[in-house]
């Protein structure tokens, strides 16, 4: 966004550069009064637009245009998510069991439909699937990784066997290839963590007109 | 034991990690301030991303571009994502964007901001179209699938989607050449299984680096056809657009937190293990 020029962007600016520094009073500092307001405050805004959002998407913007319409079956979600309320009365608790039934198990029917082809079946195949002609040492030494490691990590977790002998060495070697893959995961996620702590860097500059915005 | 009995290894392994986070924050200013670039190498999931675009979309063609990130990812999703709407853009694609994130509005601001060039070139309902945030991301994803209309039956301005030229004929998931999904979490997952499988569309993944390796198996076994991961995936992005943005710049401070994080490690490491025999 360009550097604002109207009163209530540059306040809003800086009001949002000093929670900012709030926030990471935490970890620069220590916890104290004001890491605590910031935080708080941060909560209660997210969850006030979360569903400000959400109320006026789903009753203005996607019931509302087909009820108008006369497609009255748009009215059935609305009810049951209504009947999500009950939750507080303990008297008809009961009622809101329906829409959570429905939403769990339409949850779990979509998460079903199109699980066993990507999550399963493909990748099966792409483990057993050796290099192409001509592919390189890199790409052998995947192959072979990948196919021991899969086979050992998943050894780990077979529980009906003592891990002895033969099964005892490849478990082991499965936990080393889950740790490493933990750790890879980790290493990722400390990734994250550091570009959006550059984010913060680069803003805190912005605002103080050090760096371009 | 007091702080002068500790020796010079214990001292380094007891180092306040406050310290630490200030040197940080501190050092990730730098590239914003003196740019430092190092030399960027294209990763193949990400030159799979790129080629498989060109190759597969042609002008005419309409994609979907999926915003499944907040305002605090923007600097890990957003420099890729940009640099997609441009290359859809050159491609001569007519875009659909809409999102699952609540604060979507502002990324959809922010993506038209950063490729204002290129988005000044289109018309409004011709060449692109905005629907806004749909809630209840896997059931809205698979009603996408089957009809657009049934969850979106305007765009994000009140507009009529049958009103809208681009969206005449543009229903289902079969009139959608390509999804590219922008994520911070799994709902690239749900256009995998709701989109891909059913309708076979392809799909690619815009990920911040933590999705990395979650959906590095997606890719590799053909899931999806591309993917950029992180500020990593944004730089080479722009590189192969011929664009060096903001993710080049960061890069910079992306290696100065890994040379630090390194640092740390290596100090903790040989504080630990040249005090462990004194503890013994």
């Amino acid at each position: 966004m360009p550097y604002p020029t109207d009163p209530a962007g540059i306040a809003g600016l800086w009001i949002s550069w000093l929670l900012m520094l709030m926030i990471y009073s935490y970890p620069l500092y220590k916890e104290n009064p004001v890491y605590r307001f910031a935080e708080h405050t941060y909560i209660g805004l997210m969850l006030a637009i979360m569903l400000i959002t959400t109320t006026i998407t789903t009753t203005i913007r996607m019931v509302g245009p087909p009820l108008m319409q006369g497609k009255v079956w748009y009215v059935i979600p609305v009810i049951l998510g209504f009947m999500m309320f009950f939750l507080l009365t303990p008297r008809y608790r009961w009622l809101s069991r329906y829409p959570i039934a429905i939403l769990v198990g339409a949850g779990f029917g979509l998460g079903m439909r199109g699980v066993l082809i990507p999550n399963i079946t493909k990748q099966v195949i792409s483990t057993i699937t050796p290099p192409a002609v001509g592919a390189g040492a890199v790409d052998w030494w995947n192959y072979i990784y990948i196919a021991i490691g899969t086979i050992c990590a998943v050894m780990y977790f077979v529980l009906t066997w003592e891990h002895r002998g033969a099964m005892g060495y490849a478990t082991r070697l499965g936990r080393w290839i889950i740790m490493i893959g933990l750790g890879a995961y980790f290493g990722n996620t400390v990734l994250f963590r550091m570009a959006m702590l550059s984010g913060r860097a680069q803003f805190f500059l912005q605002v103080l007109r050090i760096a371009p915005m | 034991m007091s702080e002068e009995e500790l020796t010079f290894w214990e001292k380094l392994a007891r180092i306040d990690r406050r310290v630490f986070y200030w040197i940080l924050f501190i050092g990730l200013m730098i590239p914003f301030i003196r740019p430092i670039m190092f030399p960027i190498s294209i990763s193949p999931s990400t030159r799979d991303l790129y080629e498989g675009i060109k190759e597969m979309v042609e002008p005419g063609d309409v994609v979907v571009m999926n915003i499944a990130f907040g305002v605090s990812a923007w600097p890990e999703c957003m420099p890729a994502f940009v640099s997609c709407a441009k290359l859809f853009i050159r491609e001569g694609a007519k875009i659909i964007i809409w999102g699952s994130y609540y604060d979507v509005d502002l990324t959809y601001e922010e993506l038209l901001r950063r490729a204002k060039e290129d988005f000044a070139k289109l018309k409004y309902g011709e060449d692109y179209v905005y629907l806004g945030y749909y809630p209840n991301m896997e059931a809205s994803v698979a009603q996408l699938g089957s009809s657009i209309r049934s969850i979106f039956s305007t765009d994000k301005y009140g507009t009529p989607l049958d009103e809208l030229p681009m969206m005449k004929n543009v229903d289902k998931a079969t009139d959608i050449k390509l999804v590219v999904s922008g994520d911070t979490g799994d709902c690239c997952d749900y256009y995998i299984r709701q989109w891909r499988i059913p309708y076979g569309v392809p799909v690619a993944e815009i990920g911040i680096a933590m999705l990395g390796s979650s959906y590095m198996p997606f890719y590799k076994s053909g899931v999806l056809f591309g993917m950029s991961v992180g500020v990593r995936g944004g730089a080479e992005l722009e590189k192969l657009i011929g664009e060096p943005g903001e993710a080049t710049i960061r890069m910079g401070a992306i290696n100065i937190s890994h040379i630090l994080v390194i640092i740390a490690v290596v100090l903790a490491n040989i504080g630990y293990f040249a005090s462990r025999g004194k503890r013994r």
